[in-house]
């Protein structure tokens, strides 16, 4: 019934001694997140992530603390591959149309990450879990982009790509005529330290995101 | 030694460094395929006291840095910020090149 909370986003780290502050929005999820990374191969922030049913019935807000690790990184000639593993700690407000008051709850949020591109593919595969006493989900999204043209760093980039979700612990099963899958179109784009992405599913929601490196 | 020669010896000990002194430095980068990598090197770079500008280039995998007049930074240097940027050196070569010289001859390469 809730649709996903996940930043569509490339890597939880970007690069040594920088900020990343970035914030995601569709019809049933918004979510802000600031991580800083003291090396290249850790970061730290906090995210707040508010999920809305399709009925808007359902509410629930999580305020967390996330640390991100490159557990494994390949430099090669004409591409890159990594590994990120990824753990957090917060609180969630639940809501429910009808019921009176508000359900707090700790959660825990878990996951990993594999990627690997080169300058014309971008290929990545996520799995991001949340946990608390009322419920526990897992998402698990698959990426495929390709650039229509080779960028170099002063030029804008281009993607296009194909998303793929799934979902368990009744985000998604339970609504009339929308999958369990959901399959995205994106539009990527990104120069200098801003990145945007455009998207729209096959339920003709929209997904927009914006993130600014410093 | 005469002595009239010293102060021709003198002005050509302090020529001569400037006259070898590198413009710039060539470092290719394994790894080197997004804007976030880019930015990331970038960054580390332009933190280097000695450093002018910096620019980078996916296409050729190389990041070029021109440097202050009379100011250069060790191999070992440069090797230590790119690993701690999170990327391998392949290669340093120094060049006296200008950084506009060598983004027009990238650009050219296109």
């Amino acid at each position: 019934m809730l649709l996903a909370p996940q930043a569509a986003w490339a890597k939880p780290i970007a690069f040594a001694d920088g900020t990343t502050v970035m914030h995601e929005r569709n019809t049933n999820m918004l979510e802000t997140q600031a991580f800083y990374a003291p090396a290249y191969w850790w970061s730290l922030g906090p995210g707040f992530v508010r999920l809305t049913s399709d009925d808007k019935r359902t509410r629930r807000d999580i305020g967390y603390v996330q640390f991100n690790v490159l557990a494994k990184r390949w430099n090669l000639p004409a591409a890159q591959g990594n590994l990120f593993a990824f753990a957090g700690a917060g609180t969630v407000r639940s809501t429910q149309a009808g019921v009176p008051g508000a359900r707090r709850d700790a959660v825990w949020r878990y996951g990993g990450q594999g990627d690997y591109e080169t300058r014309s593919i971008y290929t990545s595969f996520k799995v991001d879990g949340y946990k608390a006493a009322a419920f526990s989900h897992r998402i698990t999204t698959a990426q495929l982009g390709v650039a229509p043209y080779e960028h170099d760093y002063e030029d804008l980039a281009t993607w296009f790509l194909l998303q793929a979700r799934h979902y368990t612990g009744g985000l998604r099963e339970r609504s009339p005529g929308v999958r369990r899958i959901e399959e995205t179109l994106l539009l990527r784009l990104f120069k200098g330290p801003v990145w945007a992405e455009l998207g729209v599913n096959r339920e003709r929601h929209t997904q927009f995101m914006i993130m600014y490196n410093f | 030694m005469n002595p009239s020669v010293i102060p021709a010896l003198v002005l050509l000990a302090a020529l001569v460094p400037t006259a070898v002194q590198a413009k710039t430095i060539r470092i290719e980068v394994d790894g080197l395929v997004c804007a976030f990598c880019a930015q990331g090197i970038e960054k580390k770079m332009k933190a280097q006291p000695a450093t002018d500008k910096v620019f980078v280039s996916l296409e050729k995998k190389v990041v070029a840095v021109s440097l202050k007049p009379g100011q250069d930074i060790a191999d070992d240097k440069l090797k230590a910020e790119i690993t701690d940027a999170g990327y391998v050196v392949k290669g340093i070569r120094r060049s006296d090149e200008s950084l506009d010289d060598i983004r027009k001859h990238v650009k050219a390469q296109k």
